[in-house]
This record gives C-alpha cells, sequence and structure tokens, in this order.
C-alpha cells in the first residue's frame, strides 16, 4: 500500500484569499465574520457569513468562463491554480492520465440555481441561462478543474453535506494507495450564501445571528462560510522522485454513519469515524496532540463531539488541544473539511495549535481545551480533523509530519 | 438589412464571436465567425431576452429549413418570430 504526502496547498476563504493570508489569519487567531453582502440582508434575521472578501471573477476568469462557472466552482478553480503551482506540477503526458481529480461539495451552483430561478418565480421570466444546468450540477467543480489542467485519469464529486470534501481527500487518499493514480488533486468548494439559501437556514434555526463561538456557553449557532481549498496528494514514492517539497503525510481516513436523525449528529457515530481513522492511520490515541474539531458552534453538535472525544481518548482527552477554525472562516460546508485539513496541516507546519476564536466562557457540556483564542505553540506530531455532516455522514482525517 | 432588428442582431452575434469579422452582414457565415453550437444557445437566449420571443428548432420556423448558417438566417428567424407574435 502506497503512502500518501501532501505536496500542494491552495485556499480561498474568508479568512484568506490564498495559503499565505489564511495562515496569517488562522495563526493569529483572526475572526472573518463579518456582514452578507452578496444580497440584500434587510428583512432576513440571519444576516452574518464569512464572505469571501473583495472578489472580483473577472480578474480570474473571462467573460466566456463566467458565463459558464459558477461561483463555487469558480472558487474551487482558484484555489486548485495556487495548490498546482504550489506544488510545481503540470499535467503533460502520462501523469495526465495518473492524475485523479476527487472534489467535494455539499450543494453545487446554488447562485445559480438561485439566480435563475428568481427570474422565473419573481419576475414572471419565461426562460432561464441555457448554461444553468451545466453551471448548478455539483460535478461542475471537479469537472471545470479536469478541463482547465488537463487531467484525464479518475474524477468524481463527493456530496455529503458538510463532510464532501471529507470524503472527497479520504477517496482521493485510498486512490493512491492502490495504485489507481500517483497524483490526486482534491478537496472541496462552497458558494451558497444566497436569499434561498439563508432562508433555509434561517428556519431549522441553527444559524447564529452575531458570531460563531464554538464551545462557548450561550453560542448562537452556525455561521456559514463559502471558499474553497485544494490539496495536492502524490504517493511518497512519486513526490520524493521528483524532489518535491512535502507538508505532511496523510495517514489516514475513517468514516462512519449514524443512521440515525436527518439533523441531530450522534456521539456513536463521531466515535466510530474517529476510531476507524486512528486505526486506518496506524495511530495510537497517545499519538495524537491536535484536533481541528468539526466545531460548529451548534447546541447540538458541540457536546456531542466533546463526549465523543472524551469516549475515544478517555483520560488522554484532557491533554489533547481541540480547536474549531470554523470560528474564524466560517462553516464552509461542502469546503469545510478540505478547508480545515489546509488549516490542519498548517498548524503542523508551523507547530501551533490554531484558536478557537471568540470564545467567551466554557460551557459545562463542554469541557476540553479548545485553544480559547489564543494561538498556542506546542509540539504537534500528528492531528486529526473532524467532519460530521447532516445526514449523518462523518469522516475523519490522520495527519502527521512530513516523512 | 440596414433596419434596427438586424443591426441588434448583428450585435449579439458579434458579442459571441471568438473570430470577430470587421462587419457583419446577412452573408457572414457564423462558422467562420468563430461562433459554435454552444455560443449559439447562448446568442438564442440573449435575442429571446431581447425581442421577448420564443426561439425554437430552426426547422419548425415558417420558411426554415435549414439550421442557423449566416447571420442572415438569424435575423430571418427572427423577423418570421416577430411577425407571428404581431
Amino acid at each position: 500500500m502506497n503512502r500518501v504526502v501532501i505536496t500542494g496547498l491552495g485556499v480561498v476563504s474568508a479568512l484568506g484569499r490564498n495559503v499565505a493570508e489564511f495562515r496569517d489569519g488562522l495563526l493569529a487567531g483572526r475572526c472573518a465574520i463579518g456582514p452578507i453582502t452578496q444580497f440584500d440582508t434587510s428583512d432576513h434575521q440571519v444576516r452574518i457569513g464569512a464572505e469571501v472578501p473583495d472578489y472580483v471573477p473577472e480578474e480570474h476568469f473571462d467573460k466566456n468562463q463566467l458565463a459558464q462557472i459558477d461561483r463555487f466552482a469558480q472558487f474551487a478553480l482558484l484555489a486548485t491554480r495556487e495548490a498546482v503551482s504550489d506544488a510545481g506540477l503540470s499535467f503533460e503526458g502520462e501523469l495526465a492520465e495518473r492524475t485523479a481529480v476527487v472534489h467535494g461539495t455539499g450543494i453545487g451552483g446554488q447562485s445559480t440555481q438561485d439566480e435563475n430561478y428568481h427570474k422565473l418565480y419573481a419576475e414572471g421570466g419565461k426562460r432561464v441561462h441555457p448554461f444553468t444546468i451545466p453551471k448548478l450540477m455539483p460535478n461542475a467543480g471537479c469537472s471545470q478543474i479536469t478541463m482547465e489542467f488537463g487531467i484525464k485519469g479518475p474524477a468524481f464529486t463527493t456530496a455529503t453535506a458538510c463532510s464532501s470534501s471529507g470524503h472527497a481527500i479520504g477517496l482521493a487518499m485510498m486512490l493512491l494507495r492502490q495504485g489507481m493514480a500517483d497524483v490526486a488533486v482534491t478537496g472541496g468548494a462552497e458558494a451558497c450564501l444566497t436569499h434561498g439559501t439563508m432562508r433555509g437556514w434561517e428556519a431549522l434555526r441553527v444559524a447564529s445571528k452575531d458570531t460563531c463561538s464554538p464551545f462557548s456557553n450561550k453560542r448562537g449557532g452556525m455561521v456559514v462560510g463559502e471558499g474553497a481549498a485544494t490539496l495536492i496528494l502524490e504517493t511518497l514514492e512519486h513526490a520524493q522522485a521528483r524532489g518535491a517539497k512535502i507538508y505532511a503525510e496523510l495517514l489516514g481516513f475513517g468514516m462512519s454513519a449514524d443512521a440515525g436523525n436527518i439533523v441531530q449528529p450522534s456521539m456513536d457515530g463521531a466515535v466510530r469515524a474517529i476510531r476507524n481513522c486512528l486505526k486506518d492511520a496506524g495511530l495510537a490515541t497517545s499519538d495524537v496532540q491536535y484536533i481541528n474539531a468539526h466545531g460548529t458552534g451548534t447546541p447540538q453538535n458541540d457536546p456531542t463531539e466533546t463526549a465523543a472525544i472524551r469516549t475515544v481518548f478517555a483520560e488522554l482527552a484532557d491533554g489533547l488541544a481541540v480547536s474549531s477554525t470554523k470560528s474564524m472562516h466560517g462553516h464552509v460546508l461542502g469546503g469545510a473539511a478540505a478547508v480545515e485539513a489546509v488549516a490542519t496541516v498548517l498548524a503542523l507546519n508551523a507547530q501551533i495549535a490554531p484558536p478557537t476564536a471568540n470564545f467567551t466562557e466554557p460551557d459545562p457540556k463542554c469541557d476540553l481545551d479548545y485553544v480559547p483564542n489564543t494561538p498556542r505553540p506546542m509540539a504537534i506530531k500528528n492531528a486529526i480533523s473532524n467532519s460530521f455532516a447532516f445526514g449523518g455522514l462523518n469522516t475523519v482525517l490522520a495527519f502527521g509530519r512530513a516523512p | 438589412m440596414s433596419d434596427q432588428v438586424s443591426a441588434d442582431i448583428f450585435e449579439i452575434l458579434l458579442s459571441h464571436a471568438e473570430n470577430k469579422p470587421e462587419s457583419m452582414d446577412a452573408g457572414t457565415v457564423l462558422s467562420e465567425a468563430g461562433i459554435d453550437s454552444l455560443a449559439l444557445v447562448e446568442i438564442i437566449f440573449d435575442l429571446e431576452e431581447k425581442f421577448d420571443i420564443t426561439i425554437p428548432n430552426p426547422d419548425e420556423i415558417e420558411g426554415m429549413d435549414t439550421a442557423f448558417e449566416t447571420a442572415g438566417d438569424v435575423v430571418k428567424a427572427v423577423k418570421t418570430l416577430l411577425d407571428e407574435k404581431g
């Protein structure tokens, strides 16, 4: 079984429009949540989000591309451009066919759906833009990546809500382990800060009206974010043969299904996903120092995740640094696991645990060390990143320092 | 065809032409102007929005028996549909 390493990173997020900006924000504990500007929120109860700042599509895409590429796929391409360039790869000859693209999104082209259906339902329009379907389909991000970079190997999209890009990264790793590809472009993207979607979150009553303060008492809930992250995975052999810079090793992947409730998380499902990941990675509980938590900031997730971590790590749980970087970059939904994978890799490289921002006072039901507000320099040999999705489909990824 | 309808159509066609010709007239061959089938789909959308008409497949339009090959074919179709709309 091939070992798998990470050789390129790219990110587009409220916290930073590239890896350098994102790293600075992450390791400074900066909260990038603010008012939503993409549509008029004046009659909305939830008016905040984590938007990519100062985003001008025309600076990155020509008119013809913009007619065909939804905002979520634009972010997917931008993050991938950065990651591919960072890895120093070009997909020519045999490598094009030996490279996979596995990409996650929860919804796909939500702004395309919203804008075009608004024309029909609200404006009495009779037609929608001819590229409505190819823009909104969830696999558009994956397909656009293959087209822009000429990647011709295995390529598909995973859609498992907030675990979408966790499944993508894990399955990409499995392709490389198995020898079905030498390189994988993987990650995820989401851009659904739209009138319709935000009404949906508002109705579910899990979205915060002020900010995202995971694990804190009196927290208001989750904050929807947007963006994308791409990781370049390679077999260790392939990376070493070309002398690639290696950020970290992707050690393992665990999955589980709650088989419980469509929105209520289960501790049992989370426990099984974490244990499956540690087993796959060959890690003992004592080998892990940092956990990038799912940490949505909802009353439902945070105590359940805390209890799951306590169940798996037992007496070692108190020695773990556990933080939710969603407190800074918002909940990027289908792109969240990818953004948080990048955050975890950056934490490993910097040997700094990013904090849980906006932490006010402890919740008696959440009693771990959440690295409140201040980044913490510490020795991190191995780290895991949790993603527990609506629908009860869970993923956990394990990362270790570069071999 | 120096009327306004033709001028509007030519402007839309030109905005989607990959190989923009010096000028466009009824004889301009769409494929030579770099308008492929995908661009034509967008052009039809723009024309429908501009003239508030619905453009069916060319062979369903009265008096048309071929696909849109030239700019003139497009003008003819749009004018026919505008006449039908009254």
